[in-house]
């Protein structure tokens, strides 16, 4: 294999990684990683050499799964049948653990632009300012969705620990 | 003199492990003195740990044929437009990639790794189990790093007498490997109790006083051999299993930083022990009771007595 390709398919396993935990459906997430990479192909001109390869492909992972986002909310409100049983079939995979289960519904229930900085920075190791470039928000902002992502999952988890202390909110 | 108060964004950047030295050194004390911080650090790894254990399964799972085809033309595309020695080309960072690659491909997948897949479950035990010992001991090197009185139960002074006593506790021929070239003397080591049975610990330090410790256990027979990478917090970790023995490499430092010393270590530990001394005769019974007789007693020593050796 080129020297090349052991990079790229450690940066598609990591894309691959993040699209499941962002849309927690195999199908999804892998048609996401899909989308995302024939644009890369398309583009891979305005790829630089010496360039941070991995940026560049969650950067296109991000802009690729916005414009879903943003064509499905555009599309009338339609659910197709095998999609949502799809979707209910899917978890019990391995969270026996009551931590994780715990952990899998916190970051179910953040909102989706602290859940995206959580995801980036804690499981796929990007660096702050990756992050604010992939995005195109400040690097302030990133760590205040950080913040509050990783206050908010603290919160459930110790809540859920014991004794239910409060439902603030 | 160190006024700088740490702020919120520090202490996120320290659990992530983007902070530099100094200020690396200045939130440690403020967690030190505010245990409500410290259990926010310690419930943000947590967090991190458990995103892991959720969706690293993922890399076990071999991409559909769309995407492999995508990952093929891409690398023919991309390969094209670089045609100068660029960042991947450097033979660190390669190395680096193969090691990512087989943290992630580790469980087989798309790395396809023949008969010694011919279970899943036990293969995945082993790689827990492995992947506990490199917990292990990165908490280790986290706790013994943290105080200077207690570094090392056992001086480097008299490498033999260390190598043979911590040899001794495993019931396996254990040394440190000489890491001058990259810049790390050995100040000693210590015996710590893992999951796999007796550990070995081998403490270094460089003239910047920054310590990397080298774990060495024992796990179960037939472990294959790959290195793999975790961070926890601030501190980086390359483990790996030679022969009978797994070994793992802490330290806060950069991935490349350690990468470089992992690498020296692996070359040593391949060419085996220096040859002063010819491996001590072991016999079962000896061994065990020298076990017993060495029990946490050794007096812990600071190795900052051990200044005056340089």
């Amino acid at each position: 294999m080129s020297k090349f390709g052991v990079d790229l398919e450690v940066h598609i396993a990591s894309l691959r990684r993040y699209a499941r935990a962002l849309l927690r459906n195999g199908a999804d997430a892998e048609d996401l990683v899909q989308e995302a990479l024939t644009r890369a192909v398309a583009r891979a001109d305005s790829f630089q050499a010496g360039t941070n390869l991995r940026a560049w492909l969650f950067t296109i992972l991000h802009n690729v799964h916005v414009n879903q986002v943003r064509s499905k909310a555009a599309r009338p409100q339609e659910v197709d049948v095998a999609d949502v049983e799809s979707k209910l079939v899917t978890p019990a995979r391995q969270e026996e653990r009551v931590e994780l289960r715990e952990m899998m519904r916190a970051v179910e229930e953040l909102p989706e632009d602290q859940r995206k900085v959580l995801l980036l920075v804690a499981l796929e190791g990007l660096k702050y300012d990756e992050v604010a470039d992939m995005l195109g928000v400040p690097i302030g902002t990133v760590m205040s969705r950080l913040s509050r992502a990783r206050e908010a999952v603290r919160a459930k988890l110790a809540n859920e620990g014991g004794v239910t202390l409060r439902r603030v909110k | 003199m160190n006024a700088h108060r740490v702020t919120e964004d520090e202490l996120h950047a320290y659990v992530d492990g983007q902070l530099d030295g100094n200020r690396r050194l200045a939130v440690e004390r403020w967690l030190a003195d505010d245990p409500d911080a410290a259990r926010r650090a310690d419930d943000y790894r947590l967090q991190s740990a458990l995103l892991h254990d959720l969706f690293d399964t993922v890399l076990r799972e071999p991409p559909s044929d769309a995407v492999h085809d995508l990952t093929d033309r891409l690398k023919g595309r991309i390969a094209l437009n670089d045609n100068r020695p660029a960042w991947h080309a450097r033979p660190l960072v390669r190395f680096a990639a193969a090691v990512m690659l087989v943290v992630a491909g580790a469980a087989g997948g798309w790395l396809g790794r023949g008969e010694e897949q011919r279970a899943a479950a036990p293969i995945a035990q082993q790689r827990q189990t492995l992947a506990t010992f490199a917990e292990e001991a990165t908490e280790a090197h986290r706790f013994y790093t943290s105080d200077e009185r207690f570094q090392v139960e056992l001086g480097a002074d008299n490498q033999d007498e260390l190598n043979g006593w911590l040899s001794k506790r495993m019931g396996r021929d254990v040394f440190g490997p000489d890491l001058g070239r990259v810049g790390f003397r050995l100040i000693g080591g210590r015996s710590l109790p893992t999951d796999l049975g007796a550990g070995a610990q081998y403490m270094y330090v460089n003239d910047a006083d920054k310590r990397i410790t080298l774990f060495v256990g024992a796990p179960q027979a037939g472990n294959p051999s790959k290195f793999s990478f975790t961070q926890n917090g601030d501190v980086s970790t390359f483990y790996w299993v030679e022969g009978p023995l797994a070994y793992a490499l802490a330290g806060r430092l950069s991935k490349e930083e350690l990468l470089k010393i992992a690498e020296a270590v692996y070359a040593d530990v391949k060419a085996g022990p220096p040859r002063r001394d010819p491996p001590p005769e072991k016999q079962p019974q000896q061994q065990q009771q020298q076990q017993q007789e060495q029990p946490a007693g050794v007096q812990p020593i600071s190795d900052t007595q051990k200044a005056k050796d340089s």
